[in-house]
């Protein structure tokens, strides 16, 4: 059982259509966050009262919303926002979770009795709730989000991390170099880290998912963005209330975060897999 | 026995300072952020100097912060948890009368995601490929689904259009499908998962052996061996699977306009409601501490084993 | 005052705003069925809750909802501005405009049996301004009040220490609605939970997040002069349920959990159709308005700077597209169902962005820069528009997007940000904003002197947050407030109103309009004149 944020476990469709089909999302997705102009039709905050809601056709894929600004090229430019908080939250969250894991494998007793007493209480509140209290304090917005999401899920990679650095302390190198008397510091940076880190890596793919998707929660719930910043959650808050008369403007943003949640999920469980059968009692 | 005690002891301990801890950085947090909470409270634009001070001191916010977290401290240990800035109601009071709405919804989010997961389980695990493949997807989509979404949908369709469910209001069971349901989505997927897999390893244990040698139908053995011991998974996640039910809430009584502590809790963090917000986090800290000692106690129980490691 | 971006209703009961009742001719709650019938419960969702229901605290408008059926007035507003007898049989005013004396009826018992006297005039009004009670809205609304005079059990005498023409309609508004003298001295902690008044309806319980549950005052024979009838309340009890997603409400109310709602969504008006029916009314008062910081200084202290702004941005459109064509776009200072609105700035300007930029060249913005925004002399044309979305109603994240990406079109940046509520009145403290956008609800044209008198500045308590300093515009307010004679203070707004428009000290965007869902059993609902509706007449068709 992973302790992360996910406790998606292996057995995600891992045939090669899926796997394919999954990384060409991915694809997608990246290019829609870098270039979006190559595939929007219309920029984002383009305003045109005279369409509003107009519905599905060929000048709009995915339907106008109220302001008559394009759904299709507005999802497309929420790529990039949702796709930094997923990948900006799982950085936050391996980066400090690593290094305090890696710091209580290694730093003695008492810190590690410390840190670890910590992280389980920490282990004990939802990441929502965490990610709000965060929020509480920051205010919303893009940046915090990312923050509050990221701190959220540093209990699990510290705890994950933590159980890496010890299967590595254990193993002849450092055991070596405490032999001929590296510094600790040396050991730290320069065999356990780097050692626990892979394994520790593999595992977050899964999370950006998780992450994505609790971001465009914490934006349907008003406190991600600002409008007019195009991001799935907050559009689709917005486009409740026309559900009977445009309900692209509802459907689309939905079904965009799950197929790119889906898409991290499946790449996520492929590459976990190939690394646990690479490396035997990888965890 | 003495190691036993030893051990309850010291988590009992720990877990009083967790909820002190909670009360602590939840207290540090909402102080340092920016915002004046008195303003908030007034919620007027231009409230006049007079009443603005009026209201601070009424909150004891003219106090010096030290005092201010001696009074909280002082507070909590009897139990008290203040009066919300907001609703001019104990905070107790709104917490016990909310948390009953969510402690509903979360029962039938779990009932309604279990029932579906143990038959996919109980069905799929360890043969059928067709099948295990199709629940497979199945649970991949739901667990990617997010609530907010199938909350909208569901509502959409099955209380707008087909009006077979009211939109509003937790009057009895039929408030309670749709938010339960969205709810429910989500976990499906994860459940099953679990359930399978751990349904799996227990058909290759020796006891489901022997039972097939006993000439047991493979039926009664998944129901009445295999399916006790697919539970246990489940029950070790139970700190995470509140922990997902109350996320759930937050998003569900939103979406639903239902009363319930998700909904308390975000809308004290909008309004700057501190003593609401200290409240729900004591109060949940200690409900998640709880059940996490809960479930270590019953590990003790089930496996000796770790009565051992544990000391 | 006012929560911002919330209406303010101000109440005034059974006077009709006949302006606003479209969607059902002259019979505003249903068709035209058969006798009233007595009995039967009916709930009405709105998705503000109310803080505190001791009306003389609260600021919000859903509590002006809940307490005009709990509390009556000494006087009542009619439509066109002029007051009429309620709980006060009739009232002097001194030739100096600073006491009044209201002659009370008699007969009327309040809840807890205590009978209506001068000494719960007196009460009610001392409550309402000691600081103790901590009144948001209704201590302000007789600021200037000195004491009450108790002559005799049936005569007060209210004393102002400066003529106010809008004092008889602050004592018409539920915010002011007269309590019963013994529970005001009763036990303060719990007076949010308990408001005790004289009004067709008893308080029976307060289930917060819920709803507000209210039965019938069997007693009750004192309504105003124009109500629908008389005697106690058709409905046994009135069920007020707090639901704040547009969506549910309105799902609540097509699958008959409710019988009535507060804001459907304009965009849902015209599509319910079937068992529903829609009910409109105009609000009174300022309409939703962005408010420009032209002070001294500011960027927009330049005319031709506010002038481009309210050029630049279509609001005939924007305000049809967001609005569904339910809400009118506003052009006065004043809604038209305001008393003294003046429908003569109406058409005062098109929307023409080559004359927006013709205009900004000439103020001397002239280059651009990389992402096409206005310079001059090395400083971007950006204006500050800090709003807060705690409790923004009506989609106005959608008119401020709006008129932001349209202001762009003609290089002005608007940074529209959104803050929590305390950053918001942090902001406004230091001056830190050049946009505001706020509506305000209640049927008094001295609102203007809210928003733009220099005798209303923050530091005063008023609504003028920028400290507007319009001397030409000043005189006309202070004088519309300081006469009692109508056809002055006609003269003195229509001036006021035309001032506004033609120096672009701000920009109406809609008047504000209650559209309320019912089903087609209920009748008898009605508006006052704070465009919420009244229940006192309502009844259930069987």
């Amino acid at each position: 059982m992973t302790t992360l944020l996910t406790p998606v476990a292996a057995t995600l469709p891992r045939a090669r259509p899926a796997l394919i089909a999954a990384w060409a999302v991915l694809g997608l997705l990246a290019l829609a966050a870098l270039w979006p102009d190559l595939l929007a039709t219309a920029p984002p905050d383009a305003v045109d009262p005279a369409s509003a809601l107009a519905p599905i056709g060929p000048d709009h894929p995915f339907g106008a919303d109220q302001l008559g600004r394009d759904v299709y090229s507005r999802v497309v430019h929420g790529a990039r926002l949702s796709l930094l908080i997923g990948l900006g939250a799982t950085t936050i969250a391996v980066s400090v979770g690593a290094l305090l894991g890696v710091l209580a494998a290694t730093a003695g007793r008492t810190a590690d009795e410390v840190l670890m007493r910590i992280t389980d209480v920490l282990l004990a509140f939802p990441g929502l709730l965490l990610a709000l209290l965060v929020i509480a304090v920051l205010g919303p917005g893009p940046v915090n989000t990312t923050i509050a999401l990221g701190l959220a899920a540093v209990p699990g990679y510290v705890r994950l991390s933590r159980g890496q650095a010890l299967v590595v302390r254990e193993s002849g190198y450092v055991r070596a170099a405490v032999v001929l008397g590296r510094s600790r510091a040396a050991i730290f940076f320069r065999h356990v880290l780097p050692n626990a880190l892979p394994p520790v890596l593999v595992f977050a793919t899964v999370d950006i998912g998780t992450a994505l998707m609790a971001s465009t929660s914490l934006s349907f719930l008003g406190l991600g963005p600002q409008p007019p910043t195009p991001e799935w959650g907050s559009m689709l808050a917005e486009g409740r209330d026309y559900l009977d008369s445009a309900w692209g403007l509802t459907v689309f943003p939905g079904l965009v975060v799950t197929v790119a949640v889906i898409a991290c999920y499946v790449v996520g469980a492929h590459l976990r897999a190939r690394f646990e059968g690479r490396t035997p009692g990888g965890r | 026995m003495i190691s036993a005690l030893r051990w309850l002891l010291r988590r009992l301990a720990l877990a009083v300072l967790v909820v002190l801890g909670a009360a602590t950085v939840a207290f540090a947090a909402l102080h340092l952020a920016p915002g004046d909470p008195v303003r908030a409270v007034i919620g007027t634009l231009n409230p006049s100097q007079d009443l603005v001070d009026r209201v601070r001191v009424d909150l004891g916010l003219d106090q010096p912060l030290a005092t201010q977290y001696g009074q909280l401290l002082g507070r909590l240990v009897t139990g008290d948890l203040g009066e919300s800035y907001q609703l001019h109601r104990p905070v107790a009071e709104v917490i016990a009368s909310e948390i009953g709405w969510t402690a509903q919804l979360a029962m039938a989010s779990l009932v309604l995601a279990l029932a579906p997961s143990v038959l996919l389980a109980v069905t799929t695990a360890g043969r059928r490929p067709a099948l295990r493949r199709l629940s497979t997807v199945l649970e991949l989509i739901t667990a990617s689904s997010p609530t907010f979404w199938i909350g909208t949908l569901l509502l959409a369709v099955f209380s707008f259009r087909l009006r077979l469910f009211p939109a509003a209001g937790g009057d009895g069971i039929e408030g309670l499908v749709l938010p339960a349901a969205a709810q429910a989505v989500g976990l499906i997927g994860i459940f099953t998962q679990v359930l399978r897999q751990s349904m799996e390893r227990a058909l290759d244990e020796p006891f489901a052996l022997s039972a097939r040698a006993r000439g047991t139908g493979e039926t009664a053995l998944r129901l009445r061996h295999a399916l006790r011991h697919a539970l246990i998974p489940v029950v070790t996640l139970s700190g995470w699977i509140t922990g997902a039910l109350f996320s759930g809430a937050v998003v569900v009584e939103t979406v639903f306009s239902r009363p319930g502590l998700g909904r308390t809790l975000v809308t004290a963090i909008l309004g700057r409601d501190l003593p609401v917000v200290i409240g729900v986090v004591v109060v949940a800290a200690a409900l998640f501490t709880l059940i996490n000692l809960v479930v270590d106690l019953l590990y003790r129980v089930v496996d000796p084993r770790l009565r051992e490691q544990a000391a | 005052m006012h929560n911002r971006s919330s209406l303010r209703h101000s109440p005034l009961c059974v006077a009709l705003l006949v302006v606003g009742l479209t969607a059902c001719g002259t019979d505003s709650g249903g068709g035209t069925a058969s006798q009233p019938t007595t009995g039967g419960a009916l709930t009405y969702a709105t998705p503000v809750e109310p803080d505190c229901l001791d009306p003389a605290v609260s600021a919000r408008d859903v509590t002006a909802l809940v307490d005009r059926n709990i509390f009556d007035s000494l006087v009542q507003q009619k439509p066109d501005g002029s007051f009429q007898p309620w709980l006060a049989e009739r009232w002097e005013t001194a030739a100096d405009g600073r006491s009044y004396t209201f002659h009370l009826r008699t007969g009327v018992r309040f809840h807890d049996g205590t009978p209506l006297d001068a000494g719960a005039v007196k009460a009610t009004l001392d409550h309402a301004v000691d600081p103790a009670t901590e009144s948001r809205y209704a201590a302000g609304l007789i600021a200037g009040y000195q004491g009450t005079e108790v002559v005799d059990p049936h005569t007060a005498v209210v004393r102002l220490d400066r003529p106010n023409a809008s004092f008889l309609q602050a004592l018409s508004a539920p915010y002011l609605g007269i309590q019963s003298p013994r529970a005001l001295q009763g036990d303060p902690a719990g007076r949010c939970d308990k408001p005790v008044g004289s009004g067709p309806y008893r308080f029976v319980k307060w289930e917060k997040k819920v709803g507000v549950e209210l039965s019938r005052n069997p007693d009750y024979a004192w309504p105003p002069k124009d109500a629908g009838h008389t005697g106690p309340a058709r409905l046994d009890s009135l069920k007020i349920t707090f639901v704040p997603e547009d969506t549910v409400r309105v799902g609540a109310l097509t699958s008959g959990q409710v019988q009535a709602v507060a804001s459907v969504p304009p965009g849902r008006a015209k599509t319910l159709g079937g068992t529903v029916q829609v009910l409109r009314a105009e609000s009174p008062g300022a309409p939703y308005t962005i408010y420009f910081n032209s002070a001294p200084g500011t960027v927009l202290a330049d005319v031709r700077v506010r002038q481009a702004l309210r050029r630049a941005v279509d609001l005939d459109q924007l305000v049809k597209a967001v609005y569904f064509g339910q809400y009118q776009r506003a052009w006065s200072p004043l809604t038209p169902a305001t008393p003294f609105y003046d429908d003569a700035t109406k058409g005062a300007f098109t929307f023409d962005q080559a004359e927006a930029n013709r205009l900004l060249d000439e103020a001397g913005w002239t280059t651009r820069d990389g992402a096409g925004y206005r310079v001059r002399d090395g400083r971007r044309l950006t204006l500050r528009w800090p709003h807060t979305a705690d409790m923004e109603r009506d989609q106005r994240g959608l008119i401020g997007q709006g008129v932001q990406a349209q202001a762009r079109q003609v290089g002005i940046e608007i940074q529209y940000t959104q803050v929590d509520q305390g950053t918001i009145g942090e902001l406004i403290g230091k001056r830190a904003l050049d946009l505001f956008d706020v509506s305000f609800t209640r049927p008094e044209p001295d609102i203007l002197r809210y928003f733009f008198g220099t005798d209303s500045t923050l530091e005063k308590g008023g609504g003028n947050i920028f400290g507007l300093d319009i001397p030409g515009l000043d005189k006309l307010l202070t004088g519309g407030v300081s006469t009692l004679d109508q056809a002055e203070r006609t003269r003195l707004y229509a001036d006021a109103q035309r001032y506004v428009v033609d120096n672009a000290i701000s920009l109406p965007v809609y008047v504000p309009t209650s559209l309320v869902g019912v089903t087609r059993d209920v009748h008898g609902i009605e508006f006052g004149a704070g465009a919420y509706p009244l229940f006192y007449d309502a009844w259930i068709a069987r």
